[in-house]
């Protein structure tokens, strides 16, 4: 399964290069809130200290990332069972996990390069994090991504449909994502919305992201948010690969 | 016998706003295929062609029903039916973005060939993909797309190929090209099953087939055995003394009839009586003015078996 998965990512991968102008495109969405959204961010709540800002803004970004780019591929597989190439691969020895594990594998890539992007111009912008935070960080990135591509594959293979799934997509997507705080802190907002945010599960990571680029290790959150993405990773890769065990009805 | 299967079954339940509705996709299907042959499952649309492949191919567990195929247990022993074929699916399973030759490869790879660099040319040399081998598959025509889903099915060399509808879609100069190369299959011994809804197919290219409808076999057999089923061939003769010569000619046939100035004989075997047929005639010195031999075809097979035409059921559009 392993020989398998390496197999996968590897072909992946050099099919992502040949084409590499989609993911630069993927790269300018985080970018652009950084520019675009992080100065009225700063200028709204931090008196123009874009370093504060970035303390709270930047861990909110980066989950978001992680969901986005993540849940976008599952497109990709829509494309792939229309095309048969699921199929084929599913009728090959190959183990079937593998052959979903090797394209996670292949958004985990891309999304650490993207959040590298960011961090570099974040770091640019006046953002300041230490070494232990931000591999923390990264590796809760790469759980919250895990996640998220368990998720979106496994809405593939069961609505096998784009227009489909793109609605669920954003009909769960939109509170959850609002709810996350990843924007805005929930803490600015009343008590009771804080509390219904507790209840869904981006609200962790972001929580943990930002005690972590606060420096709190010991943080309860932080603890928290790895283990919910970690088990919701988990449940979510499972679906997926049961998903792809049914392919054909 | 590459595939033995017995019974299979397959009912498929969908739930939607109006109910659950079931279909029985196959219901009881059963299949010899020898080595080395290519058989064919001949059937209209939604007759359960492409659920049966996918159930000898691994993809559909059957309700019920049981399987042997390349000498493995299709229940037990799915890993090892899987790497003993290829399977090229009615979508084609080729990647857009990626070559053919890099697509091929990689299967390759996933199927532990021993030397990857000589299979893939070798595959890419027989099926006529060098000349675009390294173009994105997305640019080639319908054709060269199709024959790399082949490509892609044989990189490991496997005893046993599934095509489901190879041709469906191609013009009829490229059907003909794709003909040629399956046929070249049954040289090196690659037993090959596949599904068509064209006549033609199935009488040019099949050794054995078997005709499906609404998920069960009506007839099978040789092209020939199953239109013999129905009335064999009809050799048509216009001679001076149409009497004497229904006479001298009975032997050979299962009816002789008279009409006007035509004398129809019935045989079972146009192709093999019409030598010793001409024989006779000459020896008792009966002049023919014209001969013509007729066969009944695989759609008067489907006609007799089901009271339909295959050419009516939009299968030919
Ligand atoms: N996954 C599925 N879920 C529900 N019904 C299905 C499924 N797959 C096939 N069917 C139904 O089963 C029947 C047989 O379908 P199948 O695809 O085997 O036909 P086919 O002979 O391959 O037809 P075609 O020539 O159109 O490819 C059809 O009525 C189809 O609607
Ligand atoms: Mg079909």
């Amino acid at each position: 399964m392993i020989r398998d998965t390496w197999l996968f990512f590897g072909y992946e991968m050099r099919a992502l290069m040949r084409n590499p102008v989609w993911p630069l495109l993927g790269l300018m969405q985080p970018v652009l809130y950084l520019l675009l959204f992080a100065p009225l961010f700063a200028g709204q709540a931090f008196n123009g200290d874009m370093g504060k800002a970035l303390d709270v803004f930047a861990p909110g970004m980066l989950v978001m990332t992680a969901l986005f780019s993540s849940f976008t591929a599952g497109y990709g597989t829509i494309m792939e069972l229309k095309s048969g190439v699921l199929e084929r691969l599913a009728v090959s020895p190959a183990s079937r996990p593998s052959i979903l594990l090797g394209r996670m594998l292949r958004d985990t890539v891309m999304l650490l390069v993207q959040s590298a992007v960011f961090l570099v111009l974040g770091f640019v912008l006046g953002m300041r994090i230490g070494v232990v935070a931000l591999l923390l960080m990264l590796l809760l990135m790469v759980a919250t991504g895990l996640m998220a591509a368990g998720a979106a594959y496994g809405l593939a293979l069961a609505t096998k449909d784009e227009n489909a799934m793109g609605s669920i997509m954003q009909f769960v997507m939109l509170p959850l994502m609002l709810l996350s705080g990843a924007l805005l802190p929930m803490a600015y907002g009343p008590a009771w919305l804080e509390k219904v945010a507790w209840f869904t599960p981006f609200y962790h990571p972001t929580e943990a992201g930002r005690a972590l680029f606060a420096g709190d290790f010991g943080d309860f959150n932080v603890l928290l948010g790895f283990v919910i993405m970690l088990g919701l990773a988990a449940l979510t890769i499972s679906w997926s690969v049961r998903g792809l065990r049914r392919l054909a009805g | 016998m590459i595939i033995d299967a017995r019974e299979l079954r397959k009912t498929f339940t969908t739930k939607s706003r109006k109910g659950t509705q079931t279909v029985e996709a196959v219901k009881e299907v059963s299949l010899q295929v020898d080595k080395g042959q290519i058989y064919g499952v001949l059937g209209p649309n939604g007759a359960g062609k492409t659920t049966t492949i996918r159930m000898l191919a691994t993809l559909i567990t059957p309700d019920s029903g049981t399987a042997t195929v390349a000498g493995h247990n299709l229940l037990k022993e799915p890993g090892l039916v899987r790497r003993s074929l290829g399977y090229v699916s009615q979508a084609g399973g080729v990647d857009e973005n990626v070559s053919p030759r890099a697509q091929i490869t990689f299967g390759a790879r996933i199927y532990g060939v021993a030397d990857v660099e000589n299979a893939v040319e070798s595959v890419l040399k027989r099926l006529d993909l060098v000349e675009f081998a390294d173009r994105p598959a997305r640019t080639l025509s319908g054709g060269q797309k199709r024959r790399v889903a082949i490509g892609l099915g044989l990189v490991h060399s496997p005893p046993l190929l599934f095509l489901d509808e190879p041709t469906t879609g191609l013009d009829p100069q490229n059907r003909a090209n794709l003909w040629d190369r399956i046929a070249e299959l049954r040289e090196q011994g690659t037993s090959v099953l596949l599904s068509t809804h064209y006549l033609e197919e199935a009488d040019a290219l099949c050794d054995r087939l078997a005709i499906v409808d609404h998920g069960v076999i009506v007839a099978e057999g040789t092209a020939s055995e199953l239109k013999r089923q129905i009335q064999g061939d009809v050799i048509s003769l216009r001679l001076d003394d149409l009497g004497r010569g229904a006479e001298v000619l009975a032997p050979y046939a299962k009816e002789t009839r008279v009409d006007d100035d035509l004398l129809r004989v019935y045989v079972d075997d146009g192709e093999h009586t019409l030598p010793s047929l001409l024989r006779t005639l000459e020896e008792r010195q009966l002049q023919i003015k014209s001969i013509a031999m007729t066969s009944a075809t695989l759609d008067d097979v489907f006609l007799a078996k089901t009271g339909r035409s295959l050419r009516d059921t939009g299968a030919e559009s």
